[in-house]
């Protein structure tokens, strides 16, 4: 009888060789002439978190005051990284910074794209799934807007951006 | 399973940046489903799958080449410890798995087929919906599974090491059965072949992938130069490497000093006692350098020490560790233990050394030594990065300084995640003690069990390895690795 994914929930695995991996998935992209590859790294972010909500979910709603906690939390469970975040009210926008981004660490000439913008689409998705399910009037979604910063590029930390909206505000 | 393969183990673990294991797998299910949307060939999908991970694994490899340094230089040793480059490469313990040897007529080397139960890759394989990669699309036989990205790494890996072990053999790794292609377990057959060989195979994998239309950036895999410049791990590694270290520690007293003169016979061409006189009238520096080179040693395991020391509290953390042991050992350790260990010291240099020498030693009371032993370690630990004199008198006075001058944020979530650390540095700092206890009682079983049985004998117990020293000291290091995890989480 071979694992069930969710066992795998509660084991950890190093990610050093898979995240040289997408460096190289981007140039074999380029290479075969595929330019969106942020859209393309979004739908890989997008199609992770599906698989996942079927095993794990961090809370059954969510709310504008609970959300940089439910962020919180997926960030730490999913992908072991400690991060600070950051509510902007007035453009509806989520901040997010990871030192330790698991997906980015390294500077590569040839390459443009970050690692961490499978975690846009996973993130917002993983939002978007809760409150899909939830029967909260005043459920979040997320869209992601960018990585802002990023180890990949050379910067400190990593930056990714999201907006927010609130279901059933205009 | 050997301590040292336990420890590098143990160390690869906490080192690597880990994420939750589905997470994991399902990113590499999204890189595979990604170069097929691409290909549109399940078959070349695959094959480019296992490039990817070829090369991610070879670039890793490059940046942290220190620590393969340590491992065994031949094709079948590096097979025996799979265990280690599947840790190194997956992060996790490798559960239920099987070797087979195959007879391989006419070849240096034999097969193997290494059985693993059950795939982390697999695992769940095809019960959501988005598990869209279609493995009945694939026609021909001999294609590789799900973990065909994985194996590439594990090759990767296991080259990598025969290639700085300056080594001819070159293994070839293929994914034999997969669990999400309807197999039973996942099944590896490793090919030990010549570097001539090799080269072949090479060059007719990229001719096969050129004729599918499928352009990577090809293998060029260097020759080692050999004007590289040599460090001194490179020059011991025939000596040093992890299934060596194992073996030294069977042996008797008698014959590990047997194999060190051989070795200063050998790499040094010189006779031991030759070489011992260089520090006949220095016995005392030859002492510190002893601890000195130590810290250095222990540094060569990929500059973890010297990496470790360069954030501000961790070297805080080990200066005051050091200081601490520094102090313990000369204050609680019995004068009798110290006698012992210099007693120990003498009978290793004995027939070894030129005989003033040994009497020379014999004079140092073993508060001298261990003094010595202490001042060469922390002059290392110097030129590694601590900065001695900046220590407080010990480490609770460090953490109140911090906090009363502000210098830890007052963020309430930056002072929330210091104060967690405490407690597991609290641990770290206990088993630590701990640890030093149990060493007390190492030298006297040495002297007792050297002319009859190995080291080894010493540090376990009569009862069991388990209940033994080393069963003691292998748990307390495996809390004080799960603590030094939580802090980096």
């Amino acid at each position: 009888m071979n694992y069930s994914r969710n066992e795998l929930i509660k084991t950890e695995a190093t990610m050093n060789q898979m995240r040289n991996s997408l460096y190289i998935l981007v140039r074999f992209m380029e290479k075969n002439g595929i330019k969106n590859s942020t859209e393309i790294f979004r739908r890989m972010g997008r199609s992770i978190a599906r698989t996942y909500f079927n095993y794990w979910k961090p809370t059954d709603f969510i709310k504008i005051s609970n959300l940089k906690d439910v962020i919180t939390t997926i960030y730490k469970n999913v992908l072991n990284s400690t991060i600070s975040i950051e509510i902007n009210d007035t453009e509806k926008l989520v901040i997010v910074r990871d030192y330790k981004c698991a997906l980015c660490k390294y500077q590569y000439d040839d390459v443009e794209i970050a690692g961490c913008e499978i975690l846009l689409g996973m993130i917002s998705e993983f939002i978007s799934l809760i409150s899909k399910e939830s029967t909260e009037p005043n459920s979040i979604f997320l869209d992601p807007i960018e990585v802002k910063e990023s180890r990949a590029n050379g910067n400190k930390s990593c930056l990714q951006l999201y907006r927010y909206k609130i279901s059933g505000e205009a | 399973m050997g301590a040292f393969q336990w420890l590098m183990k143990k160390i690869t673990k906490v080192f690597g940046r880990s994420t939750n294991s589905l997470f994991y797998v399902l990113l590499n299910r999204e890189i595979l489903k990604e170069v097929n949307e691409i290909t549109k060939n399940e078959e070349n999908s695959l094959l480019i799958l296992r490039e990817i991970g070829k090369k991610a694994a070879y670039e890793s490899c490059e940046r942290h080449s220190g620590v393969f340094k340590f491992m065994p230089g031949n094709p079948k040793k590096i097979l025996d410890y799979f265990e280690i480059l599947w840790v190194v490469v997956f992060g996790s313990e490798l559960e239920d798995y099987s070797y087979e040897e195959i007879s391989n007529e006419g070849s240096k080397y034999n097969d193997y087929v290494l059985t693993i139960s059950k795939c982390p890759i697999c695992a769940g394989y095809g019960q959501d919906e988005e598990d869209s990669f279609d493995f009945n699309k694939l026609k021909g036989i001999e294609t590789e599974g799900l973990a065909c990205g994985l194996c590439g790494m594990l090759e990767s890996v296991a080259n990598f090491i025969l290639k700085i072990k300056r080594n001819d053999y070159r293994i070839q790794i293929i994914e034999q059965d997969c669990i999400a292609k309807g197999g039973n377990n996942l099944k590896f057959i490793c090919k030990i072949h010549d570097y001539k060989e090799w080269a072949a195979l090479s060059a007719s994998r990229i001719s096969e992938r050129n004729s599918k239309g499928i352009y990577l950036d090809e293998d060029t895999e260097e020759e080692i130069l050999q004007e590289t410049k040599l460090d001194i791990i490179d020059k011991l590694q025939d000596i040093i490497s992890i299934d060596k270290l194992e073996e030294y520690l069977d042996e008797p007293l008698e014959s590990l000093k047997e194999k060190v003169a051989e070795i200063i016979r050998d790499k040094l061409n010189m006779e031991p006692e030759h070489f011992f006189d260089y520090f006949r009238n220095y016995e005392d520096d030859m002492i510190r350098i002893i601890g000195y080179l130590g810290m250095h040693l222990l540094n060569e395991y990929g500059g973890l020490l010297e990496k470790t020391l360069k954030n501000e509290w961790f070297s805080k953390i080990f200066g005051y560790l050091f200081k601490q042991l520094k102090n313990m050992t000369l204050l609680f350790i019995p004068l009798d233990v110290i006698r012992d260990y210099n007693k120990l010291l003498v009978s290793f240099i004995e027939g070894l050394a030129p005989e003033e020498m040994v009497d020379n030693i014999r004079l140092f009371s073993g508060k001298d030594t261990i003094n010595y032993l202490f001042e060469g370690a922390q002059m290392a630990l110097e030129n590694l990065g601590i900065d001695f004199s900046e220590l407080k008198e010990n480490i609770w006075e460090e953490l109140t300084k911090e906090r009363d001058d502000g210098l830890v944020s007052s963020e309430t979530s930056t002072a929330d995640k210091t104060r967690e650390k405490v407690p597991q540095i609290i641990n770290i700092l206990q088993e630590f003690l701990m640890i030093i206890n149990d060493i007390l009682t190492l030298p006297i079983r040495v002297i007792i069990s050297e002319s009859h049985y190995g080291i080894k004998t010493a540090i376990n117990s009569v009862v069991s390895e388990e209940e033994g020293l080393y069963g003691s000291i292998k748990e307390r290091f495996d809390n004080i690795f799960d603590q030094i995890q939580d802090i980096r989480k």
